[in-house]
């Protein structure tokens, strides 16, 4: 058996599932259990995705979408990744942003969006930046954590050894808090598309969010639905795509790329 | 033989801990020598500082009073390299980046940390392994990683501190085989903690057995139990008689050591 056949045969529910649910629906909205208006047929909603997708439509709202993800996503990495570090090794910082943090953490991003427009220009850089906010929480905390967890004697091994400054930084404590840097990006990641959406339903006219909200504005439900299925599908693709970076990039790690 | 020229030197060694405002003595007045080739063993019940004393030996720990001493003869080499109790290899690095770590950070060129690295690989019998990454191997191979990347350093003297402790019995038994044909080839000086008796019996020219808190120096015993020694030394009656001499001693320690920790002082510091 091949390996895909394999993957197959062990996890058949995995695909099951999703197709059983469709079936479910098709037929509940056939015969008019479900109302029609609201819950259209998947098979009318794939055709409608068709069509958003030749006459170029879907493609410009999800270049919009994805170019803001890009740029809040970097953004939040960058500065996440350095600040958590920072904390990380310097228990004085770590101590005075923590508590600025445990406030800032919980607000939801998208409340930033007016604040951070009397900072950066409103529009799009104001977009951008709100929805970096979350990502950078969370790649910060998981990236000071991943420094904090590193194994004690694995540290004094490398001391003991003649590792100091620059090469401690580079050859053991980077490393070792490496799998978590890659947990908080995966989880940024994840987080930048969901603030992406919710900041382009209210404050935008383009991108996935927008073409959404548009969509139920004017009442057509299945344009909605099939803008639903794309961001629902690109999620899971940015997911996937940085676990399969992890486990190429951390061979080390036992369970890379099992999550 | 080894030699008489004295290798190590601590001189009236003191440590103590500060805990929870009380101040703990863990090593009280140490003083003790290793020859140049010698293979010296420290055993005691826990809690006598075994492993405080070998980790101020390796320089991660400062004693509060005394003098330790290591002669040098090759200049360049480190001082000490040390085998760990649960091996803390760079679980990031493969087998042949954790044996050349040291070279590494002493700036020992490339060409030269491969060359070494491979002669070590090939010593511990690793050399298939060189590049996988310690998630991968079993414990005795981890040991055997660790023990590879504290010689490529080419130490003054090699400390091991308990590096069997964590391995099953059988695993044990080849590793200490393994050891004793290590030390024979590079003739180094061994400073070797171990809480078992056996061990140090099979392994060592000579045993310090060091009291239950503070850790003082309780003797010194000889092992004369002839060289190359194998696991058929336990059968000899020298052996017999020799387990016997030191465990009634070593006993009396252990029994110290476990009523001390009964007691409404104890806060198991140290190892």
């Amino acid at each position: 058996m091949t390996r895909r056949g394999r993957w197959v045969a062990e996890h058949w529910m995995a695909i099951a599932s999703p197709i059983a649910l469709l079936a479910l629906w098709e037929w509940a909205s056939a015969t008019g259990l479900l109302r029609a208006v609201f819950f259209p047929r998947p098979s009318t909603i794939a055709v409608h995705l068709r069509d958003l997708a030749a006459d170029g439509t879907l493609w410009s709202h999800l270049a919009t979408t994805l170019a803001r993800i890009g740029w809040s996503f970097s953004l939040a990495a960058v500065l996440g990744v350095a600040i958590g570090l920072a904390m990380g090794l310097w228990r004085r910082l770590r101590e005075g942003l923590d508590p600025v943090f445990a406030v800032i953490y919980p607000i939801p991003s998208v409340l930033f969006l007016p604040l951070v427009s009397f900072l950066v220009p409103p529009g799009e850089i104001a977009l951008v930046v709100t929805t970096a906010v979350t990502s950078f929480f969370l790649i910060a905390f998981t990236t000071t954590h991943g420094v904090r967890q590193i194994d004690q004697r694995v540290v004094e091994a490398a001391l003991h050894y003649g590792a100091r400054g620059w090469r401690l930084f580079a050859t053991v404590l980077l490393p070792g808090a490496l799998p978590f840097i890659f947990t908080g990006l995966r989880l940024g990641l994840g987080f930048s598309l969901i603030v992406v959406v919710a900041v382009e339903i209210v404050a935008a006219s383009r991108g996935l969010g927008a073409l959404l909200w548009l969509s139920w504005q004017i009442l057509k439900v299945e344009d909605m639905y099939a803008t639903f299925f794309v961001i629902a599908l690109l999620g899971a693709l940015l997911s996937y795509g940085l676990g399969a970076l992890r486990a190429r990039l951390l061979p080390w790690v036992p369970d890379a790329g099992d999550r | 033989m080894p030699t008489r020229e004295p290798k190590v030197l601590v001189n009236e060694v003191s440590v103590t801990f500060e805990s929870r405002g009380r101040s703990v003595v863990a090593l009280d007045r140490i003083s003790l020598q290793a020859h140049a080739g010698e293979f010296l063993c420290i055993v005691g019940p826990s809690g006598s500082g075994k492993s405080t004393l070998l980790r101020v030996l390796a320089g991660l720990h400062r004693q509060s009073a005394g003098e330790v001493r290591i002669e040098a003869d090759h200049p360049g080499t480190p001082l000490t390299a040390m085998v760990f109790q649960e091996h803390a290899l760079l679980p990031w690095r493969t087998v042949r980046d954790n044996v050349t770590f040291g070279l590494e950070n002493r700036g020992v060129a490339r060409v030269e940390r491969e060359a070494r690295a491979r002669e070590m690989l090939a010593m511990v019998g690793l050399t298939r392994f060189a590049q996988h990454y310690p998630h991968q191997l079993s414990g005795g191979m981890k040991q055997r990683v660790g023990i590879a990347r504290a010689l490529a350093n080419d130490p003054e003297v090699l400390l091991m501190d308990e590096p069997l402790a964590a391995l099953d019995a059988q695993t044990r038994t080849i590793m200490q085989e393994e050891l004793l044909r290590i030390w024979a080839t590079l003739g180094k000086t061994v400073v070797y903690v171990t809480h078992s008796l056996e061990e140090a019996l099979l392994l060592g020219d000579r045993i310090v057995l060091l009291t239950a808190r503070p850790g003082r120096v309780s003797q010194v015993y000889p092992v004369d139990l002839g060289r190359p020694r194998g696991l058929e030394v336990r059968a000899s009656p020298a052996y017999g008689a020799l387990l016997e001499t030191i465990w009634s001693r070593l006993r009396e320690e252990v029994v110290r050591a476990m009523a001390e920790d009964r007691g409404p002082e104890s806060d198991g510091l140290g190892a």
